[in-house]
C-alpha cells in the first residue's frame, strides 16, 4: 500500500520535472510564432519572424559557420582521437598515467579558463608571428582540443569491450597493417566512430564560451549571434532561430530513439 | 592521362583564380549596434565595388577588449567614444590618418578640428555626437523631476524597476552629478562617495540590473523597466520605428548634469585595408551622406556642410540640446595611469558587491 | 642464439615504441600545444604586472593575487571576496538542489519497465543538447516581469510588485539547476541500476522507516554515482559564465564573470588570470577531495574521474 503511494508520488514528480525541463524550450517555440513583438502576451499565430530570419544574411552566415565549425572540428578530432584511443588500448599494459591526465585535462578544465587561455595564447602568438588570426581557424583548433578526449575514450572503451583474440585473428588474416585497418578495425569500430562523431558534433554546437573567446570578425556562430542579439535587446527573431535549433535537436532525439528501439 | 591531368589542373587553377578575382575587397567596420544606415552601406558598396562586413559592440570596453585580442589587425574602422580615443592612441592600437586622402575633411565643424581628446585630430574623425540621459515612463512618473533623483533617490522611485548602463565611467559620473560633484568629477574622494551610492542603489529591491543604452530602450518599451539610461538618438530612432510602444516614454537631461559624447572613426594600426578605410571616412564626410546618417539615427552631426540637408527634428531637442542643457552637459573624462586603475578598482567593487 | 632473440626483442620493443608514438603523439602533441601551453601562458600572465590599459607587462609580481584578495590602491575591500563566496554559495545550493531532484528521478526510472528506461533517460538529456545560450534565453522569457510565473510569485509576495523573477540570483540558481540536472541523473541512474534489491528489501524489513532504509541500504550503494554527479555538476557550476551574465542582470556576479570581465571588458588581464588560477585550484581540490572521500567510503573506483 505504502509502496503504491510512493510510486504514485514519484510518477507525479517525474512529470513535474519533465515540465520543468521542457517548459522554457516550449515557450521559446511558442513565442517564435507570436504575431506581436511582446514577450508577455501571445496575440496570434504568424510566421513573420521566420520570414525575417530567412532574409537575414548575417544569420545565414552564422548558421553556415556553426555547421562548418562542427563538421571540420569533428572530423579532425575523430582522426586524432581514434589514433590515441587505439594507442591507449594497444599499450594499455604500459604505464600511461601521464597520457590519461593529459586526456582528462580538457574535460575537467572550466570552459571559461579554457576559452581565455586559448584567446590569450593565440593573441600572443599572433602578435609575434602573425599566425592564428582569430577566426574559424582558431575556433576549429579550440573545438578539436575539447573533442579529442571524448573520441579517444569512446574508441578505447570499444576496443576494451572486444575479445583480444580477434586482434590475433586479424593479424593472421590480413597481411598488411593497411588491410587490417580497412577490413577489420574500421568495420568493428563503426558504431563507436558514429557515436564519437555525433558526440563531437553535439559538443561543438553546444559550445558557446570557448567559441566566443576565440572567434574573429567573420566567424560568429549561431550561439554567438544569439548572445549578441540578447545583449543588444531581445527581439522575437531570436525565438525563431532558437526554435529552429530546438527543432534540429528534437529531430536528433527522435532519430536516436528509433535507433534505440531497434537495438532492444 | 598526364595531359588530362594537366588540363584538369589548369581548369582548377583558373577556377580558383576566377574565385579570387571575383571576391571583392572587403571593408571591416566595427561599430555600435543600430548606428548605421544600411542604405549608406549599400551606396558605398556600389560606389567602390566592395563588400562591407559589419560587426557590432555595445560598450567601449567591449570594443577595446576585442581590439586588444587580435582585432587591431582585423578591423578597418572602429567607432569609439571620445574618452577611449586617448587610450587607443597611447596603446598604439590605432594609426594616424592620412589627411591627404580625406578630401572632405574641411566639412568638419570648427569645434571638432582640434578636440582635447585628440589634439590636432590626427587620429580621429568625428562620426556623431549625442547625449546620455534618463528615459522614463511618463505614465508611472507623470511629474518626474528633471533630476538624477529619478534613479538614485529611493523616495522618488520606491517600487518601479529601473536599470543603469553598464559603462562604469558613465555610472560613476551620473552618481557624481547627483551628489553635486559634477558629471566629470575625477577626485578620488568624490568617486568613492559615488561608488557607495551606486552600491546602495544596486542593493535596492527594484534595481533591475545593468543594461547597455540601446537594449534599455527595448526594456522600457516592453514595460520591463520604468526608468533607465539611454542615448537621445537611439530613443528617437526607436520611437519613430514603433510610436505605439514609445508613446509613454520620455527622454530627459537631468539638471545636475549628464554625459555628452562624441563618437569618432579611427583606423586600427594593422587594419587590413587602410586605403579603403580612408575612402569610407571620406564618404561619410560628404555633406549629403553625413546628413543621411544623422537623419537615419537621430544624432547630431559634426558635419557643418551637412546642415542644410538635416531633417527638422534634428534641429530641436532632444537631438539638439537647449542652451540650458548645453550648460550642464559634460564630456566623460579620459582616464589614464593610476587614475584609470583606481577607477577600475572602484568600479569592480561596485559590480561585485 | 641468445643474441638474436635479444636483438629481436629489442627490435620489437623499438617497433612497439614507434607504434605508441605514432598513435598517441599527434593527439598528445595537440593537447600539449593547444591546451597545456596556453594554460601555462595564462598562469604566467597572472604573475605579470598590469599594464596601464589592462594588458600584462613585465616585471613579474604578485600584484594580481593581492588584488584578487582585495588589496588595492584604496586599502582592503571585500568585493572579490563577495564574488568568491557568492560563487561557492551558488554552487553548493545548485548542486544540493540538483541532488534532491535527481535522486527520485533516477530511482523512478529504474522502477519503470526496461523498455521505457532508455527513452526516459533520453527525455531527461535532450534539453541539454540545445545550446546553453538558448536554454538560458528560454528562462529569460519565462521569468521576465509580467509573465504568469512572475505574477504568481508577486501575488505570493515573493518579489516586489512590477519586478520580474529575472534578473535575480534566484533566476541564476534556477538556471544552474536546469542546466546541470541531466549530469546528475545519468550517473545516479547508473548506480541505481546496479542496486542490490534484495539488500534493499531486507533493509525495509529491518528498519522501520523508509528514511532509515534509504540511508542504510540505498544511499551507500549509490554513493559512487552521487560523487560522479557532484563532480560533473559542481565544477562547471563554479566557473559558470553564461547563466549569471544573462539571468543575473549583472547583480550576482560569479567568479567566472569576474575572470571574463577582466578580458572582455578590457580591464586587467593579470587579475583575470589570477582568478583563473583560483578556479583551477578549486577544480583540482574538488576532484581530489571527491576521489578521497569516494575511496574511503568504498566503491570509489567507480567514480568517473
Amino acid at each position: 500500500m505504502r509502496k503504491r503511494t510512493l510510486h504514485r508520488t514519484l510518477r507525479g514528480f517525474w512529470w513535474l520535472t519533465l515540465l520543468f525541463l521542457y517548459l522554457p524550450l516550449a515557450v521559446v517555440v511558442l513565442f517564435s510564432f507570436n504575431a506581436s513583438n511582446s514577450a508577455a502576451s501571445f496575440t496570434g499565430v504568424s510566421l513573420r519572424w521566420y520570414r525575417r530570419l530567412l532574409s537575414n544574411d548575417v544569420i545565414l552566415s552564422a548558421f553556415s559557420n556553426s555547421m562548418v565549425l562542427a563538421v571540420v572540428s569533428s572530423v579532425i578530432a575523430l582522426v586524432i582521437g581514434c589514433l590515441i584511443g587505439y594507442g591507449m588500448y594497444r599499450h594499455r599494459h604500459r604505464k600511461l598515467g601521464w597520457l590519461i591526465v593529459l586526456i582528462y585535462l580538457p574535460i575537467v578544465l572550466p570552459d571559461i579558463v579554457f576559452g581565455i587561455s586559448e584567446m590569450a595564447f593565440f593573441v600572443q602568438v599572433n602578435r609575434l608571428t602573425g599566425l592564428f588570426q582569430p577566426g574559424l581557424g582558431t575556433m576549429v583548433i579550440a573545438h578539436v582540443t575539447f573533442q579529442i578526449p571524448f573520441v579517444a575514450l569512446i574508441v578505447y572503451s570499444r576496443f576494451v569491450g572486444l575479445d583480444p583474440t580477434l586482434f590475433e585473428a586479424a593479424t593472421d588474416l590480413y597481411a598488411t597493417p593497411a588491410k587490417r585497418v580497412l577490413h577489420f578495425m574500421l568495420p568493428t569500430l563503426k558504431p563507436a566512430l558514429i557515436s564519437a562523431f555525433f558526440l563531437s558534433f553535439t559538443l561543438s554546437v553546444d559550445d558557446f564560451v570557448i567559441s566566443f573567446f576565440t572567434s574573429g570578425p567573420e566567424s560568429a556562430t549561431l550561439p554567438i549571434y544569439i548572445w549578441s542579439a540578447i545583449k543588444k535587446g531581445v527581439s522575437p527573431e531570436i525565438n525563431a532561430i532558437a526554435s529552429l535549433m530546438i527543432g534540429a535537436v528534437a529531430i536528433a532525439a527522435v532519430f536516436s530513439m528509433l535507433v534505440n528501439r531497434r537495438q532492444t | 592521362m598526364t595531359i588530362n591531368k594537366a588540363r584538369l589542373a589548369v581548369a582548377l587553377s583558373s577556377l580558383m583564380l576566377a574565385g579570387t578575382v571575383q571576391a571583392k575587397e572587403k571593408l571591416y567596420l566595427f561599430n555600435w549596434t543600430e548606428y548605421m544606415d544600411p542604405e549608406i552601406i549599400s551606396a558605398f558598396e556600389d560606389k567602390y565595388d566592395v563588400d562591407v562586413v559589419q560587426n557590432y559592440f555595445n560598450s567601449n570596453g567591449e570594443m577595446f577588449a576585442k581590439l586588444n585580442s587580435g582585432g587591431a589587425s582585423q578591423y578597418d574602422i572602429i567607432v569609439p567614444s571620445h574618452y577611449f580615443v586617448p587610450r587607443l592612441i597611447d596603446t598604439g592600437l590605432v594609426q594616424a590618418l592620412n589627411v591627404e586622402q580625406l578630401d572632405n575633411i574641411d566639412n568638419v565643424m570648427e569645434q571638432f578640428r582640434d578636440p582635447a581628446y585628440d589634439p590636432g585630430a590626427r587620429y580621429s574623425v568625428p562620426y556623431q555626437w549625442g547625449t546620455t540621459g534618463i528615459v522614463y515612463n511618463t505614465e508611472t512618473f507623470p511629474e518626474a523631476p528633471s533630476s538624477w533623483s529619478l534613479v538614485f533617490d529611493p523616495d522618488v522611485n520606491a517600487g518601479y524597476p529601473f536599470s543603469v548602463v553598464t559603462d562604469g565611467q558613465v555610472n560613476l559620473g551620473s552618481a557624481c552629478a547627483y551628489l553635486g560633484k559634477g558629471f566629470d568629477c575625477t577626485e578620488v574622494d568624490d568617486w568613492k562617495e559615488a561608488a557607495r551610492l551606486l552600491i546602495e542603489t544596486k542593493g535596492r529591491k527594484n534595481f533591475s540590473g545593468f543594461t547597455d543604452g540601446t537594449p534599455t530602450l527595448q526594456q522600457l518599451a516592453r514595460g520591463v523597466a520604468h526608468v533607465g539610461m539611454s542615448f537621445n538618438g537611439d530613443y528617437l530612432h526607436f520611437k519613430e520605428e514603433s510610436p505605439e510602444a514609445f508613446r509613454n516614454l520620455a527622454f530627459m537631461i537631468p539638471e545636475e548634469g549628464a554625459e555628452m559624447w562624441v563618437d569618432s572613426m579611427m583606423i586600427p594600426v594593422d587594419a587590413p585595408h587602410p586605403e579603403l578605410a580612408h575612402k569610407f571616412i571620406n564618404f561619410l564626410l560628404d555633406a549629403e551622406v553625413g546628413a543621411q546618417l544623422s537623419n537615419y539615427n537621430y544624432y547630431s552631426s559634426p558635419n557643418e556642410a551637412a546642415e542644410p540637408y538635416l531633417d527638422h527634428v534634428l534641429t530641436i531637442p532632444p537631438v539638439k540640446p537647449t542652451d540650458e542643457e548645453m550648460s550642464v552637459l559634460r564630456f566623460t573624462p579620459s582616464l589614464a595611469g593610476e587614475k584609470l586603475q583606481v577607477f577600475q578598482q572602484l568600479w569592480s567593487e561596485v559590480q561585485s558587491r | 642464439m641468445a643474441t638474436t632473440s635479444r636483438l629481436r626483442r629489442r627490435y620489437s620493443s623499438i617497433r612497439e615504441a614507434r607504434h605508441l608514438l605514432l598513435t598517441v603523439a599527434p593527439g598528445a602533441a595537440w593537447i600539449m600545444v593547444f591546451l597545456v601551453l596556453p594554460s601555462l601562458y595564462l598562469m604566467a600572465v597572472a604573475f605579470m604586472t598590469n599594464g596601464p590599459y589592462g594588458l600584462p607587462q613585465m616585471p613579474l609580481s604578485l600584484e594580481s593575487f593581492k588584488r584578487l584578495a582585495g588589496f588595492g590602491f584604496l586599502g582592503w575591500s571585500p568585493g572579490n571576496l563577495y564574488t568568491l563566496l557568492r560563487s561557492l554559495w551558488q554552487t553548493i545550493i545548485a548542486t544540493g538542489l540538483v541532488v534532491i531532484v535527481a535522486y527520485p528521478i533516477a530511482y523512478y526510472i529504474t522502477t519503470c519497465r526496461a523498455k521505457w528506461r532508455p527513452i526516459m533517460l533520453l527525455l531527461v538529456v535532450v534539453p541539454s543538447w540545445t545550446n546553453q545560450v538558448i536554454r538560458t534565453f528560454g528562462w529569460m522569457n519565462l521569468l521576465a516581469p509580467g509573465t504568469p510565473l512572475s505574477s504568481f510569485a508577486e501575488s505570493l509576495g515573493f518579489i516586489a510588485p512590477n519586478m520580474g523573477l529575472y534578473p535575480s540570483s534566484f533566476a541564476v540558481t534556477l538556471g544552474l539547476i536546469y542546466n546541470f540536472l541531466p549530469f546528475m541523473v545519468l550517473p545516479l541512474y547508473a548506480a541505481f541500476e546496479k542496486l542490490d534489491l534484495a539488500q534493499v528489501e531486507a533493509a525495509q524489513d529491518l528498519y522501520a522507516t523508509p528514511v532509515r532504509a534509504f540511508w542504510y541500504a540505498v544511499f551507500p550503494q549509490t554513493l559512487a554515482g552521487l560523487l560522479a554527479g557532484v563532480v560533473l555538476v559542481a565544477i562547471p557550476a563554479f566557473g559558470m559564465y553564461v547563466i549569471p551574465e544573462l539571468l543575473g542582470g549583472g547583480k550576482s556576479l560569479m567568479l567566472g564573470n569576474l575572470v571574463a570581465n577582466q578580458f572582455s571588458g578590457g580591464a586587467n588581464w593579470p587579475l583575470g588570470a589570477a582568478g583563473a588560477i583560483l578556479m583551477l585550484l578549486a577544480t583540482f581540490i574538488g576532484l581530489f577531495a571527491m576521489r578521497r572521500i569516494g575511496k574511503r567510503l568504498g566503491g570509489g573506483e567507480q567514480v568517473v574521474i
